[in-house]
This record gives structure tokens, C-alpha cells and sequence, in this order.
């Protein structure tokens, strides 16, 4: 399953990367993350709630940077579980950014995703459609938040 | 098994447990607890239809339908379809319009078959092809055996006194 | 886990105020996602022996009542509905199968709120409204604030949903639901449940919802409201379904893509009045 889309945060390019690859940004930006750490550089963990209707899942991921070209291009991979390896689900994510228009930051993301196991069963058909909404409310949350940094200086 | 006690009436007896969990369905008690094994476990989430009962004379999912929620109800499996007290070997007369019309192939799904057959022809009508196609639209024969199946339903719908 | 079978609402509202409080109305639903893995709640509040959620009931002004726990079948051969509110018996009738029928519940459908589900545009089409109980008393939700994103509805936790309620249909409108699945009984690729009232050649009453086409069932009353005291030809129709699409955000799935339903959705809309528009004129 992939799913591709862009935002636009006003804030230049060097200031966007470091807020994309600082995760404490990132983590409070992530709809449902309870907690990031980072274990290395390169390796974070994290603790993500996912809900859907009736069905909620906790998954304990893994996002590794495998690729980075500072400051408009990384690749991350994520691997999580959930439910006692109820489920796995692994994303390969590629995130670019340019320079947009008005002295902004156009930020591109692509993440082709896969889940295996009961979660699997329900469809992803709208499966898609909740990542897609997680997806744009990060954007949303991260754009506040580098234009919060922004004004605050 | 953790749980509580419930007693189910199957078949017209009363059938005591001495502990069923919460999510325990009726399909597994029938099957696990008491034996009765007509109805059959295929998909577990009320696609298929091959577990098939009644409860109170209404055809239902027993894969759906959870144990403890089926106290003081009539529960009428497979096995019940032939009166008590029937010489051995006896059929009721939807399984014998469906044996005489070699209506079985596998056989997993007859018996879900039979139970909604068996409310369809309560209805004392002869009955269309439609009709019984409607009525059996809920239990699905993976040996895709359905022309012999709703003939045979049909034939024991126009044989009736 | 643990099960509970209270015997009045007050009783139910009081069972759900738990962490984990899930209500059993038929069991189609929540039964089949406990076998499947997917949910495990804390505690079953059976909601089999509260009997006013059984019933269903016409008021002098042709409002229908329609309690909770009543189960497809009782819905598709309900007599009190009339005129537009026939709508709702129609698309009872065509959910999944006679077992299934038997066993499934307006509260318990409208609660897990299936995008692909019947009663959804079914009930915004009726302009119906929930009547719902928790904790802090009743409340009442139009259908159209009932259901909110995908498998999301207006639902707080540890309240249900007591009644659904159907306003009096104006006389002489019709009521339809027409629903495209692969095979007879399925989820829907896309449902058109409508209420349609003409006078002569004018619109009087008009309200479409289209299913299956969305996180919750599209309704476009701007241009429904445009349309009524004026004719409903080609050109109004194809101003209603170009509207209609504009809203829609449907899902690829294993019944249909994306793109097949946003296709198909607009041209069974047309069909619908179409053929409600016949029905009204064949009808003395």
C-alpha cells in the first residue's frame, strides 16, 4: 500500500531538515506517539497507538535511517509489531524536501507499507485512507511547529 | 475453561455447562461441549453459513452468537431436525428431498443448508426457485452445488400434504 | 472479559461506564471481530433482555421510533413505515442474508458505522435522528452528525444508542434504496438510498445519500435545496450528481477501485430518480 503526498512549511530548508530529522520533533508531531528514543543517530524507537473505529493498536516500531543526503532527501525504514506480534507492519519511507516559492519548504514524503496478521484482516482499503489522515496531520502538526520555531526566532 | 455456569436448551433438552467464557460462541459449545457436530466451523465470522441453527425457530449464525447469550433461548441444531424417539436412520423431509436429489457433495455445508431449508419450508407455500434461492442466500456451498440444492428444496416445498 | 445481561437502560448505562465496556446488541458485528482478533473488550454488556430497545413504534404525526436492538428482518417487514421512510425498509432488506437478518441490529449496524453499510444513507436520506443515552442523559444527533469518519460516529464512550428516529415523511413522497455488490447480500461498491416527493412536474421533497462512496454517506442538501419547486430533468440530475462526486473520497477495496465507484455512484443516482420520478407518476 503506498501513499504519497507534499505540504508546504514556512520555514527554509535547513531549518525544515533539522526539525525532520530531530525526534523529538518528529515524535511530537506523530498522531498516537507515546514515546521516541533515539538509540543511535540512525535508529529510533518508538511507541505508536493507532486507532480505528473499534480496533485499537499499539505497535512498538523501529525507524532506521538508511539513506540520507542533508538536507533534502532521507530514507527511513519502519518496522513495528503490535499485540504480541499480532501483527507487523514495515514502511519503506522516502521524505525530499525543496525549496518552495515563498522562501518555504516543500516536503514530499512517499511510504509504501505493508501489514501482516489480524490488523491485516480488516482491509486496506480504508486502512489507506487512516494513513493517509495520520500522514496530513503530521504535515499539519509539523508545519506548526517550524512556524512556531519560526516566529518564537 | 474459566467462565461462568449456563445451561442451553438444545434439541429440547436442557443442557447444563459448568463454565463457559465470555467469548465462548455457541458454535463451540455445540460442538466441543456437547458433541454435536453438525454444525460446522468454516469461516467463524458468519460469512459462510455452514453453522447454522435456530434460535427460537429463526435460522442464526452460532459462530456469531455467544453462549452465555443464548441462556433460555430454543436452540435446534442439524441433529434436531429429526424428532426424538424417530427409528434410527429416520430423515426429516428437507434431508431427504436434498439425499434423493443428490443435493450433497462434500457435505460441510449441509448441514447450514438444511437448517435454513428447514424455516424456509415452515412457510406452508410451494415454493419458486427464487424464492428459495432468497432463503438460502446466506450459506454457500463450496463445491458450488447450488442447482441440485435449491431443486431438491424446492421439490420438498411441492410434496408437502 | 466479563459478561453482563442487565434488564433495563438505566441498568445498560450504568454497566458501560467501565473502561473497555462494549455493547452486544446481535452479535453480527462485534462477535465476528472477537473471532477474527480484533477486538477484546473488557466487559460485554448484552443488551438481549432490555425490551424497550425492541420496539419499534408509529406516533400520531407518522414519526416511527425505531428501537435499538430491532434486527434487519423486523425493519424490512416494519409496517409503520410509510411513504419516504420506506427507504430504511428497503435497505433493511437487502442487508447480507436471511441469517444474518435475524440476528443484526439498527444500534448495532449504525454503532460500528461500516462506510459500505445500508442504514447509513439509508437514515441520512430519512433525515432520521439517534437518540442516544449515556451517562449524562439523552441527547439527540442528526444522522448526518452520526456518522463521522471511517468507523467513527458521534458515540461517546459509555453511551449508546437507544432509538432511531424517523420524522414523518411528507405525503405521496417515495422512498427507494438501490445498492451495486458483487453478489446479492455483500457490502455495498456504492448505494443510493433516496426520498423524493413531485407535484406534477415539480420537485417538492428531495433528499439523496450516497453510500459506500466515502467515511460517511454524502449528502449534498445546497443543491438539493436549489432544486426543490422545479423540475428534475437531465440537467437538474447532472447538477445533483456533479455535486454529489465532488464530495466523494471513496476507498480501493476487493469490491471495487476508487475510480470505478466515483464512476458508477453518479449514474446510479440518475437511474434512482429516474425511477422514482416513474413510480410517482404511475401512482394514482
Amino acid at each position: 500500500m503506498k501513499i504519497a503526498d507534499s505540504f508546504v512549511v514556512a520555514a527554509p530548508v535547513e531549518r525544515t531538515w533539522r526539525a525532520i530529522r530531530d525526534p523529538q520533533v518528529v515524535g511530537a508531531c506523530l498522531p498516537g506517539c507515546e514515546e521516541i528514543e533515539a538509540v543511535s543517530p540512525t535508529l529510533y524507537r518508538a511507541r505508536i497507538g493507532v486507532k480505528l473505529g473499534p480496533i485499537a493498536a499499539e505497535f512498538a516500531a523501529e525507524v532506521e535511517v538508511v539513506e540520507e543526503e542533508p538536507p533534502v532527501r532521507v530514507v527511513t525504514v519502519t518496522r513495528g509489531e503490535e499485540g504480541g506480534r499480532a501483527s507487523n507492519l514495515r514502511s519503506d519511507n522516502i521524505l525530499t524536501l525543496a525549496p518552495a516559492d515563498d522562501g518555504g519548504t516543500r516536503v514530499s514524503y512517499e511510504a509504501d507499507m505493508t501489514v501482516t496478521g489480524r490488523l491485516a484482516k480488516f482491509g486496506f482499503g480504508v486502512m489507506k485512507k487512516k494513513a493517509q489522515s495520520l500522514a496530513s496531520e503530521f504535515a499539519g502538526n509539523l508545519e506548526a511547529r517550524v512556524n512556531e520555531a519560526a516566529s518564537g526566532g | 475453561m474459566t467462565g461462568e455456569p449456563v445451561t442451553l436448551r438444545v434439541n429440547g433438552a436442557e443442557r447444563p455447562v459448568a463454565a463457559v467464557a465470555p467469548w465462548t460462541t455457541l458454535l463451540t459449545v455445540l460442538r466441543d461441549e456437547f458433541g454435536l457436530t453438525g454444525a460446522k466451523r468454516g469461516c467463524n465470522q458468519g460469512v459462510c453459513g455452514a453453522c447454522t441453527v435456530t434460535i427460537d425457530g429463526e435460522p442464526v449464525r452460532s459462530c456469531l452468537s455467544l453462549a452465555l447469550n443464548c441462556a433460555d433461548r430454543d436452540i435446534v441444531t442439524v441433529e434436531g431436525l429429526v424428532p426424538a424417539g424417530a427409528p434410527a436412520g429416520a430423515l426429516a423431509p428437507v434431508q431427504q428431498a436434498l439425499a434423493e436429489g443428490n443435493a450433497v457433495q462434500c457435505g460441510f455445508c449441509t448441514p447450514g443448508i438444511l437448517i435454513s431449508a428447514h424455516a424456509l419450508l415452515r412457510r406452508n407455500a410451494p415454493l419458486t426457485v427464487d424464492e428459495v434461492r432468497a432463503g438460502l442466500s446466506g450459506n454457500l456451498c463450496r463445491c458450488s452445488g447450488y442447482k441440485k440444492i435449491v431443486e431438491a428444496v424446492v421439490s420438498a416445498s411441492e410434496a408437502r400434504p | 472479559m466479563e459478561f453482563v445481561r442487565p434488564d433495563s437502560i438505566e441498568a445498560t448505562v450504568a454497566a458501560l461506564q467501565a473502561d473497555g465496556a462494549a455493547c452486544l446488541a446481535g452479535g453480527a458485528t462485534l462477535v465476528a471481530m472477537m473471532n477474527a482478533d480484533l477486538v477484546a473488550p473488557h466487559r460485554l454488556v448484552s443488551l438481549r433482555d432490555v425490551a424497550a430497545l425492541r420496539e419499534a413504534a408509529r406516533q400520531p404525526d407518522g414519526t416511527v421510533v425505531v428501537g435499538a436492538m430491532r434486527r434487519h428482518r423486523e425493519t424490512a417487514e416494519e409496517t409503520d413505515l410509510r411513504d419516504g421512510q420506506l427507504v430504511l425498509s428497503e435497505a433493511a432488506a437487502q442487508i447480507a442474508n436471511p441469517p444474518v437478518r435475524n440476528m443484526g441490529t439498527i444500534g448495532g449496524s449504525c454503532a460500528f458505522a461500516d462506510p459500505a453499510a445500508d442504514y447509513p444513507p439509508a437514515l441520512l436520506a430519512a433525515d432520521a435522528r439517534f437518540s442516544l443515552i449515556g451517562a449524562e442523559g439523552r441527547r439527540t444527533v442528526p444522522a448526518g452528525d452520526f456518522f463521522l469518519d471511517w468507523y467513527e460516529t458521534a458515540l461517546e464512550p459509555g453511551e449508546l444508542i437507544e432509538s432511531v428516529v424517523l420524522p414523518p415523511a411528507p405525503a405521496r413522497t417515495v422512498g427507494s434504496y438501490t445498492k451495486l455488490a458483487r453478489v446479492a447480500g455483500d457490502f455495498a461498491i456504492a448505494s443510493v438510498a433516496l426520498v423524493l416527493g413531485m407535484d406534477g412536474r415539480a420537485c417538492i421533497h428531495l433528499a439523496v445519500a450516497v453510500g459506500a462512496c466515502g467515511p460517511a454517506p454524502v449528502r449534498r442538501r445546497d443543491v438539493e435545496a436549489d432544486l426543490i419547486g422545479g423540475g428534475l430533468g437531465d440537467t437538474e440530475i447532472r447538477r445533483l450528481t456533479d455535486a454529489l462526486a465532488e464530495a466523494f473520497d471513496p476507498v480501493d477495496d476487493v469490491r471495487a477501485s476508487a475510480d470505478y465507484r466515483r464512476r458508477v455512484a453518479p449514474r446510479m443516482v440518475r437511474q434512482a430518480l429516474v425511477e422514482a420520478q416513474q413510480r410517482i407518476s404511475e401512482t394514482p
